[in-house]
């Protein structure tokens, strides 16, 4: 992708906030110990770890990268930051200790964090930079007074036109003023999007890409679709980043999809085996509390699922599709099964959802055979509630039918 | 209509008496820079949506205006995106009419950062 190919590789390339990423560079060369942080504050997309990143790089320091979002307790981050605030090379060289989303500090479990973090900048041998995205949060409030603010704000628009001629002219690619002024427009000031744009200008006609990229908080059939009729995987990755939902509501509506779609045996295996280990990941996620990852979700997607399901016809469909008849009986049945499960479980020693998804398919299997059904019965204890016993009959009755 | 307070970003300005309330709110919580004989600043600290706010409901209406990062001068005037750029919230520099994209500007705008970049 462009956005990638051009993505600046020293300070002095990138655009927009020259003010603040000059003061940033002023305030690193003049930084000794016991001086304050910098605290970077402004919306994402506007450069402030990718300036971070260069500076460090420029200024041959190491750069320490932890995310406040990761390390959100205060012995998380006493384990990771205390090494590095006191660690300087035998040759004086320091290191650049970034705390990313600093904002992202709150609640209970983040008791301390706050007051550790102040305490570290006066204790620190190296230089700390902190970022955030919100500047009204509790967390930058508190944090202020042991810094120095800086803001990151989108570029402005002459701006962001000068890289995209530049973009264009790096390809070759030739764009009329109108068009290239039409995709910084639509871009409001986020220059990787603007770069998408232009990208998908130089693939196809202007207005196709322009309505590609139109509405930035798509619903959801649109975005979905936007992804499986997308012309590639970075268009595949733009509908599914418009697509403002939680990770597991995302996943399970591709998964829905994919299921739904009909593909041929070979392919629904690949693009369930995408969606089983996008799943893996919100569950590793959610455990760890690495939030972070959460940006490979989208990634994952577009780079694996999507070259599976490209040109298959998959389509989303919408989330209640079933009559409601059916529904009604899911209902009914559902409820006859989790009574069943519990007097199950209580005489297994087990749980009732394990009864259900591992125990109950067999128990349903061995019911179906006479000979075993009453024993069965018996054993789990139905026997003794005539009704219950009355309705599993019909449930099973049902099942064998079906 | 009062007229408009035309403010440069970057650029000292002056501003009448507007009582130690929105003095105190634009220079200690917006981050306006202020210096006795020059006046008033909006730099890379400053909220400078905040303080426009503020300063609007002291009476005092403001147009913002960007200074070219290349050469200085003002950059606004005959911009094409005039109408539609909110130069409240996007950075404080921009490029003039005479460092405009259309003139292959981004090796000069590299060289005018790279000389003030301490590394």
């Amino acid at each position: 992708m462009w956005s990638e190919k051009y993505r600046p590789s020293k300070p002095d390339q990138l655009i927009g906030n020259e003010d603040a990423r000059l003061a940033l560079s002023a305030w690193l060369a003049e930084w000794k110990p016991g001086r304050k942080a910098a605290l970077l504050v402004g919306p994402p997309g506007t450069g402030k770890t990718t300036f971070v990143n260069l500076l460090a790089r420029a200024n041959g320091m190491n750069l320490v990268d932890l995310n406040a979002s990761d390390v959100r307790t205060k012995d998380k981050l006493q384990r990771r930051m205390g090494e590095a605030m006191s660690t300087v090379s035998l040759f004086g060289e320091r290191s650049l200790i970034f705390l990313d989303e600093v904002d992202g500090l709150a609640g209970r479990a983040d008791i301390g964090a706050v007051e550790f973090i102040k305490e570290s900048v006066k204790e620190s041998q190296n230089p700390i930079v902190m970022a955030a995205n919100d500047p009204d949060s509790d967390e930058i409030k508190k944090l202020s007074s042991s810094c120095v603010t800086l803001r990151f704000r989108p570029p402005p628009p002459r701006e962001v036109e000068m890289y995209l001629r530049e973009v264009a002219r790096g390809e070759g690619l030739a764009v009329g003023d109108e068009e290239l002024r039409a995709c910084v427009r639509e871009a409001a000031g986020d220059v990787r999007q603007a770069i998408n744009l232009l990208q998908s200008t130089g693939n196809s006609s202007a207005d196709e890409a322009r309505g590609r990229y139109k509405d930035r908080d798509r619903t959801l059939s649109e975005a979905l679709n936007g992804f499986f009729g997308a012309a590639d995987k970075g268009e595949a990755l733009v509908s599914l980043r418009d697509l403002s939902m939680s990770a597991f509501e995302k996943v399970r509506e591709v998964q829905r999809s994919v299921v739904k779609s009909g593909l041929p045996p070979e392919a629904m295996a690949k693009a369930l085996e995408v969606v089983s280990r996008a799943d893996l990941l919100i569950g590793r996620m959610m455990k760890a509390g690495e939030w972070r990852m959460l940006r490979y979700l989208d990634r994952l997607f577009a780079e694996e699922l999507f070259p599976v399901v490209k040109g298959m016809g998959v389509r989303y469909t919408g989330q209640d599709d079933l009559p409601f008849p059916v529904l009604v009986r899911v209902w009914n049945d559902s409820k006859k099964v989790r009574e069943v499960s519990v007097r199950y479980a209580a005489r297994a020693h087990t749980s009732g959802m394990s009864a259900r998804s591992q125990d109950l398919p067999y128990v349903f299997a061995l019911c179906s055979r006479k000979k075993f059904r009453e024993d069965l019965e018996r054993a789990i204890g139905l026997d003794a509630d005539p009704d219950l016993l009355e309705s599993f009959d019909k449930f099973l009755a049902k099942e064998a039918v079906r | 209509m009062a007229e408009k307070k035309r403010i440069v970003v970057g650029g000292w300005f002056d501003l009448p008496r507007l009582g130690t309330e929105v003095w105190s709110t634009l220079v200690r919580k917006q981050g306006v820079v202020y210096d006795k004989s020059t006046g008033f600043k909006f730099d890379a600290a400053t909220d400078v949506r905040g303080a426009v706010r503020t300063l609007r409901s002291a009476g005092v209406e403001v147009e913002l205006t960007l200074r070219c990062w290349i050469c200085g001068k003002e950059a606004c005037p005959g911009c094409p995106y005039l109408s539609s750029c909110d130069r409240a919230s996007v950075s404080t520099f921009c490029l003039c009419a005479d460092h405009a994209p259309e003139k292959s500007v981004f090796e000069e705008y590299a060289r005018a950062f790279d000389a003030n970049l301490k590394v």
